[in-house]
């Protein structure tokens, strides 16, 4: 546990040297309408406390539902000091003085913790050396809480309003007392999110609600086949609907995560931008996509799998001898299918491209990627581009893909004047960049001692990397070649095939382990009832008693610690009454997994209708992400997790038929409704450890939880996701 | 294109606008009332739910044409300072993640809530699940549902 971190690190860390600290550079404040002789101190890009005592705290990262809109200004309010319900909370823009701002991998807590705690206690140091200055006292004699700082000896006191012109004055501290966390006040509770009145009372807070001045809009015709390029645009019918003002087309980028063909219908509002879109005649080059099929590329996974994995991946001891030396052997060939992300906002984007500079608003996950995006596609510098974080509405690593603004920009610089771009549902839908599809093959060994001797694992996918044209090797988006249980099994082969196809993919939340924790957590119980073991017992067994930090390359690595994954399963085992018997009618399930760096193991718990279809009817879930930093966030994002993880699992799916997705809407591609969804019963581990994100890791388990009860339920394991295109499940 | 006179949140207003035009963007574009939102435009997410003449619908499929003399309720107008029993509730129980399904949620609860105010488990699963939630806040949904029915019955 860190306490003590040199200024000259923090400022490594942050990159906000100089610009951010604005000591002796008192700013006016323009919110409170102070008398222009009053100084508010600002000590970085963080927070400003004026002299009438208000604080305002900046949000840096996009708020995309993960609630780091409440959670970040709450780690620097902890070490501020401040109080809390006082303190105004604003949404930064794109703003290169604080750091990296992006919403993805789960990582908006754990890379901002010691940055947030020493921007909060960087200017609470100041302000107890200000008071401390002011009364001639000793600065070990001063302590600082609810914004108010207290001479200990004597009781005297002043309040940050009535310091923060003279800790303005401060010289900045070489190194600064973070709080311990036995100390925390604030973090560990549950706050409410910031905009949750915002939300309830309608305000105008996300991308598609913005309107500059003299806004178009923009809804866009593009390729009704992955990869098809305009021919010829026939537009005098829809210049006809009243509205529109001009259709003008979009040249595409080489790059299709960037700038597809279209044809954009500009009008004075959304509903005559759709109508004109209508009236358009398209002739379309379809290309080469048009032919590409769920079935085609289904064939080359099984082609792949039945033969050596272009990449091998893992071979330790030997596979072929385990497997021919084993009491057992078990087999199994797991498919899942692309997904849609369906954030609840469509994509939306508003760019103002003016000739020297350019302002930006709507929904991202990557704000910086938009600036780039916006330098290059206009030519003006990035310093000139403004961008807006607008609250999102929901992200799901959809937008880390910045297309649709990059649309908007095109549209703007060819129109000059703002745009905005609106994809209605269906554009959603057809033009998303899915979860990959794959398929899996897995073969695993059963010893005359009751032990997996061997496990081999042979997967192909769509693989995303390979559709975005990343360098790194095309498997690293799509298996992990150091997960649970690869370095226990003694003989351990894994190997892969990455499949290239029109179709567009990109991440989903929790990417890759969204279907390698259903392959494995399924495989492992599959192997359990093959052993003649408790699941659970199983896997602790595999585990072993001994504390062990296991190497783990990927995300959330280097390491995953052995006794932190047994907690967790110890835990929901012992909570949800694992051990003793399900009582009549329902039907349990468990996985865990370690994902990003935190741990989480869960029991599902479903009943069977007349029918046979299953209601799943609670979720215990234990999760130990370190140090909790909002317990109702935290909460929140477990909750949410396993409803999302287990409606893709039950319903999600997207076939491919010539060139196209055949799904279009929410009557076609089905999301899990209230009454599908369980309750969920959270434990959280008690942890002093750096915090980890929450976004993303309670869904991977779910899918394997949930086939795993069904099994229990019916005796049939599930190897195809959805669930529901099963043949014994159709009705559900 | 013709002018039609429309009763929204207790104010007479008028909008020109094609007949065809759905209510959810005539309250967008031409109100200014952005807090009814798109989600799908057919009728199956009930993020565009308002209330006309008190029942939940979809605005997003009603024509503009087919509203004059009817009482509609945006989220704006349930109340602008989050008084209702509703937005008491969805506050307090921290329901949002993104939020962007939210507005619609709270305007099938206060429809809910309204002619019913003591709802069973099967009662709020048939008014709320019209609605779609990515994110997955249905299990505070329902805690909401049931606190503001209590309120409502103060
Ligand atoms: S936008 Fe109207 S129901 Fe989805
Ligand atoms: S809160 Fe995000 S869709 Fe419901």
């Amino acid at each position: 546990m860190i306490s003590k971190v040199d200024r000259r690190d923090f400022i490594k860390i942050t990159g906000i040297a100089g610009a951010g600290l604005l000591l002796g550079f008192p700013l006016k404040s323009k919110a409170s309408g102070l008398d222009a002789g009053e100084g508010v101190f600002s000590p970085n890009a963080f927070l400003q406390i004026s002299s009438d005592g208000s604080i305002v705290i900046w949000a840096k990262n996009p708020e995309i539902g993960q609630g780091v809109k409440t959670s970040l200004p709450m780690i620097i309010a902890e070490e501020l000091e401040a109080d809390w319900q006082k303190v105004e909370i604003r949404q930064a823009g794109l703003d290169e003085r604080m750091g990296s701002q992006f919403a993805g991998g789960s990582t908006a807590i754990k890379n901002n913790w010691e940055t947030l705690r020493m921007a909060g206690a960087t200017a609470r140091v100041m302000l107890v050396a200000a008071a401390a200055t002011r009364w001639d006292v000793a600065y070990a004699e001063c302590k600082a809480s609810n914004a108010i700082v207290t001479h200990e000896p004597t009781g005297r006191k002043l309040t940050y309003g009535e310091l923060a012109d003279a800790a303005s004055q401060q010289a900045i501290p070489p190194i600064v007392d973070l709080k311990q966390p036995r100390d925390f006040k604030l973090l560990g509770q549950s706050i409410p999110g910031v905009d949750n009145k915002a939300i309830a009372t309608g305000q105008p807070i996300f991308g598609l609600d913005a309107k500059p001045k003299g806004m178009l809009t923009a809804v866009i015709a593009r390729s009704p086949v992955y990869g098809g390029k305009v021919k010829k645009i026939l537009d005098s019918e829809a210049l006809k609907v009243s509205g529109v003002v001009q259709i003008v087309e979009i040249t595409p980028t080489e790059n299709p995560t960037m700038l597809v063909s279209g044809v954009a219908v500009i009008a004075k509002n959304t509903w005559a931008a759709i109508k004109g879109r209508e009236a358009l005649q398209i002739e379309w080059e379809p290309g080469a996509g048009a032919e590409e099929s769920s079935t085609r590329i289904k064939n080359q996974f099984l082609q792949n799998v039945a033969q050596k994995g272009s990449i091998p991946l893992r071979d330790d001891g030997n596979v072929d001898e385990a497997f021919a030396e084993a009491a057992k052997t078990v087999e199994a060939t797991y498919e899942v299918p692309f997904l849609y992300h369906a954030t609840m906002e469509p994509m939306n984007y508003i760019a103002d491209v003016k000739a020297d500079k350019v302002e930006c608003w709507g929904p991202t996950q990557v704000p910086g990627r938009v600036a780039g995006i916006a330098e290059m596609l206009t030519g003006i510098p990035r310093a000139n581009v403004k961008v807006n974080q607008s609250r999102t509405g929901g992200g799901f690593g959809r937008r880390l893909m910045a297309d649709y603004a990059a649309e908007a920009i095109f549209l703007s610089k060819a129109i000059q004047q703002p745009v905005q771009v609106v994809w209605t549902r269906e554009d959603d839908l057809l033009n998303d960049f899915f979860r990959p599809n794959g398929i899996y093959k897995l073969k695993a060994s059963i010893d005359n001692t009751g032990h997996i001797s061997g496990w081999h694992i042979n997967a192909s996918t769509t693989s995303r990397g390979m559709f975005s044209g990343s360098r790194d090797s095309p498997h690293t988006t799509e298996v992990f070649p150091d997960g649970f249980p690869a370095g226990f099994v003694p003989n351990f082969r894994m190997e892969y095939s990455p499949v290239q196809s029109v179709v567009p993919r990109g991440a989903w939340r929790a990417p890759g382990h969204n279907a390698t924790a259903f392959v494995d957590q399924t495989f492992l119980d599959e192997l359990a009832t093959a052993a003649g073991k408790d699941p659970v017992a199983m896997r602790l067994e595999i585990l072993g008693k001994e504390e062990k930090q296991m190497h783990y390359r990927d995300h959330g690595g280097p390491f995953y610690n052995t006794k932190r994954l047994r907690q967790v399963i110890e835990l929901v085992a012992e909570k949800s009454g694992w051990y003793q018997r399900a009582p009549q009618g329902i039907y349990r399930g468990f996985a865990a997994h370690f994902m990003f760096g935190a741990y989480v193991a869960e029991v599902l718990e479903l009943t069977m209708s007349a029918s046979g279809v299953p209601q799943v009817v609670r979720v215990h879930v234990a999760v130990d992400c370190g140090i909790v930093v909002n317990r109702a966030g935290a909460l929140a994002q477990i909750e949410g997790g396993i409803v999302d993880g287990l409606g893709a699992a039950l319903y999600g799916g997207v076939t491919i038929e010539n060139g196209a997705a055949a799904q279009r809407n929410f009557d076609t591609y089905r999301l899990i409704r209230y009454k599908e969804a369980p309750e969920v019963i959270t434990y959280l581990v008690d942890s002093t450890e750096n915090p980890e994100g929450l976004g993303e890791m309670s869904l991977p388990p779910v899918s394997a939880a949930l086939c795993n009860a069904i099994f229990a339920a019916t005796g049939r394991r599930i190897y195809k996701l959805p669930v529901k295109d099963n043949e014994l499940f159709q009705n559900i | 294109m013709p002018i039609y006179t429309l009763q929204i949140n207790n104010r007479t207003v008028e909008v020109e606008a094609d007949p065809d035009t759905p209510l959810l963007w005539v309250l967008r574009d031409e109100l200014e009332l952005k807090g009814t939102k798109f989600g799908c435009g057919k009728a199956q997410c009930g993020a565009c739910t308002v209330h006309l003449n008190g029942a939940a619908v979809r605005s997003c499929v009603l024509p503009v044409s087919a509203l004059e003399y009817a009482q509609i309720t945006t989220i704006e107008g349930l109340s602008a300072d989050g008084s209702h029993p509703v937005q008491q509730a969805w506050m307090e129980v921290d329901v949002p993640q993104c939020g962007y399904c939210q507005a619609g949620q709270i305007m099938s609860a206060a429809a809910l809530i309204e002619r019913n105010s003591n709802p069973s488990d099967k009662d709020i699963a048939a008014a709320m699940s019209g609605n779609i939630c990515r994110c997955g806040t249905y299990p505070r949904i329902k805690q909401a549902v049931l606190l503001a029915a209590k309120y409502a019955r103060k």
